[in-house]
């Protein structure tokens, strides 16, 4: 308990919970839906305890120390305590999505789980390797944060009882918004400093993990290549390697592609109707690229 | 590279391993030299090189001529040694009726999990060659195939197939995560997944099959065993939990210790019967009865290790004796002796501080009667799961089925 506690009380934001209760919403006044169902309000938690599992282990994999400006369940409590918190939030959400006895439901969340592991493997095999291509960090971005956000507006859709295309929309708003956030997360992992982010700046690159920044200033500058092969030995590389991703606009191109998929996901809402919640979903849209304006 | 010749020396013996000792008994002498040399560069290789990145070792076998997946699936060469070498109760001859599913079932294990990457691959390798008996899916194809009989169902179907493949993944990716949790250094005589890969492999080719088993069930679409098997993934998180949290608590009762059992390793056998017989279509009151056996077996299965834990060597378990003990887990044994005699009581407490005194209390345990005590429950859940058995027609599966719960018992007579 107090290991979950340290980390759903360390600022977590609640997106994806906000996310299917503003979907849910959403579509719930196409049908003439007052009040939220109880599915709506199981698969929010669902969702909220998946996503926690994945951050605690994330963690032991990473062997990160901070998260959010605090220290990790793994430093604090040791890496047992983290495998077993992580397992017990894993086996409790899929104990409640069996229950919900919806199968659409239960195989797009499992789909899920499966693609975090996926896209933690494909992330551990691929560190450091600088022929990645975007479209395999696009995939990876997918299978580690778009795919549990599709799933979650979708499956917020389906408990709605809308039809298979607007469903199908949801999903897709959850996918591109995703890869937004996952790529805005990722330019401000070069751009913000350690308070700011809290936890050290530039750690996704100092740990091989090659995001799109750095994918596309591999593109322009050769020079990099080489520096993270070296894989940071000699000291002051690192801080070499942030200033050409900057110089050679990394940060910029990336920021292109984040804007790409938001004005993506704007379009998926056009299916909605005109209302707060909607509205809602296109600002969480916006304000996300204004995190890095 | 030392370190690489090391691994592809341990994979080559794993093979040859899996051959010679198949599914019981792991002692091997040839295999000491291996392990001790291998142990000292494999140390080096997880201290000094922390694992920021996983390299792909593949599993060259050198100079053999077959491929990894013959040498796993030559089945008949097996069963030949093992009549030569071995008494005649012994696990492969009462798997023999369902030994063609239980080479597909390894096939198709080996494709799934191996299919993600190659570092997954030699790491379930790992675990998956390392002398695992395949019980739990035994008892699925057992179960499918006696329950069918009733029902009329001639071959069994891909969803039997797939809920025993599910149930090994499960019961593979528990055992992973279980020597990360309890920091265990062997298993089977080998070193464990994450002594030998690091912990981050561990936790990641753990959560890998978890995750891809949750998707198979989803995928069998039946809500009736989704539920059923989400329950086990939920019971064995609240077992490790319950465990943790009582380690050397003396004042644990036998119904505490029962529920635990239950929870790790009951709880997925009676979630396999159960699910074997609903997937041929029997009757609800057919699949109690399986839910029941699988229940009484899993618990005498559970007592029996337990006992082993105390009455066998290192080298028989393939890890240390008294390991139990020695980690605060108290099993039967201690919770019967711990009525007799108040003195084991401040041993344990200590836990252990004392040089001699894990040795005192094993000793303890055994001069009064509870070794005697669990062998008699292990006895007793065994009777019962035989009992459940009745409402099987009798055929060569079901005697399979009873065969197994005597021959467990053998294990402690």
């Amino acid at each position: 308990m107090s290991a979950a506690e340290q980390i759903f009380g360390a600022g977590g934001k609640r997106t994806r919970p906000a996310l299917v209760f503003l979907v849910s919403r959403a579509t719930a006044e196409i049908i003439g839906f007052r009040e939220l169902t109880k599915e709506h309000r199981r698969l929010a938690e669902i969702i909220e305890m998946i996503h926690t599992a994945s951050l605690i282990h994330d963690d032991v994999l990473d062997e990160s120390d901070m998260r959010r400006g605090k220290e990790t369940v793994h430093q604090l409590y040791g890496t047992r305590v983290a495998v077993l918190a992580g397992d017990f939030m894993f086996a409790q959400s899929s104990w409640y999505l069996a229950n919900l006895e919806n199968l659409e439901v239960i195989k797009l969340i499992s789909q899920v789980i499966k693609d975090f592991a996926s896209g933690e493997i494909k992330q551990a095999s691929s560190l450091f390797d600088c022929d990645v291509q975007l479209d395999e960090y696009l995939l990876k971005s997918y299978y580690k944060t778009a795919s549990l956000i599709a799933a979650s507006t979708k499956g917020a859709a389906i408990f709605s009882g809308v039809d298979s295309e607007i469903s199908e929309q949801m999903y897709q708003y959850g996918k591109n918004f995703g890869l937004s956030f996952q790529v805005v997360d990722d330019i401000l992992d070069f751009t913000q400093s350690a308070e700011d982010l809290g936890k050290p700046s530039a750690s996704d690159l100092a740990k091989g993990n090659l995001t799109a920044p750095v994918i596309f200033a591999l593109e322009k500058e050769t020079k990099l290549r080489d520096i993270i092969e070296s894989e940071f030995c000699e000291s002051g590389s690192l801080e070499k390697a942030v200033d050409i991703i900057e110089s050679c606009g990394g940060i910029d191109k990336a920021r292109e592609l984040a804007k790409s998929k938001a004005e993506l996901a704007l379009e998926n809402l056009q299916c909605l109707p005109l209302s707060s919640f909607r509205f809602s979903l296109e600002e969480m849209v916006k304000n996300n690229l204004e995190r890095i304006r | 590279m030392t370190a690489v010749a090391c691994h592809n020396l341990e994979f080559g013996r794993t093979m040859l391993d899996f051959l010679a000792c198949g599914c019981t008994s792991n002692a091997s002498f040839d295999r000491f030299p291996v392990r001790s040399y291998a142990k000292g560069a494999v140390r080096n290789v997880n201290r000094g090189y922390k694992p920021r990145k996983l390299v792909c070792f593949q599993p060259e076998i050198g100079p053999q001529t077959k491929t990894p997946e013959a040498l796993l699936t030559d089945t008949p060469q097996v069963l030949d040694l093992k009549k030569e070498l071995r008494s005649p109760a012994s696990l492969t001859n009462l798997f023999e009726v369902v030994a063609e599913d239980l080479q597909t079932l390894n096939k198709n294990l080996q494709s799934i999990v191996g299919a993600e990457n190659p570092v997954l691959m030699s790491a379930a390798e790992q675990i998956f060659g390392a002398g695992g008996k395949r019980m739990r899916p035994a008892l699925v194809f057992l179960v499918s195939r006696a329950t069918a009989e009733i029902v009329g169902l001639k071959e069994l179907t891909k969803e039997h197939r797939r809920l025993a493949e599910i149930i090994e993944m499960i019961h593979t990716a528990s055992l992973i995560h279980d020597d990360v949790l309890d920091e265990s250094d062997m298993r089977r005589g080998k070193e464990t997944l994450h002594q030998l890969y690091g912990t981050r492999v561990a936790v990641l080719a753990g959560d890998f099959m978890f995750a891809q088993s949750s998707w198979y069930l989803a995928n069998l679409e039946n809500l009736e065993v989704i539920k059923l098997i989400s329950q086990v993934i939920k019971d064995f998180a609240s077992g490790e939990i319950k465990q943790a949290s009582s380690l050397f608590d003396c004042d644990v009762q036998l119904e505490e210790y029962l529920i635990k059992s239950y929870y790790k390793t009951a709880s997925l056998i009676s979630a396999s019967t159960k699910g074997a017989s609903i997937f041929s279509g029997v009757n609800s009151y057919i699949s109690e009865q399986m839910y029941q056996y699988g229940k009484n077996f899993g618990l005498s299965f559970q007592i029996v290790d337990d006992i082993l834990d105390f009455t066998q060597s290192a080298e028989q378990l393939g890890k240390p004796a008294g390991s139990d003990l020695a980690n605060g887990n108290l099993t039967a044994p201690v919770i019967f002796a711990l009525k007799k005699e108040a003195r084991l009581r401040d041993i344990i407490e200590s836990e252990f501080c004392d040089t001699g005194s894990l040795e005192e209390a094993i000793e303890i345990v055994k001069r009064c009667g509870g070794i005697h005590r669990a062998q008699d429950l292990a006895r007793e859940k065994a009777n019962l799961a035989v009992q459940n058995l009745q409402c099987l027609p009798l055929n060569s599966f079901r005697i399979a089925l009873e065969e197994l719960v005597k021959y467990n018992l053998e294990r402690i007579k």
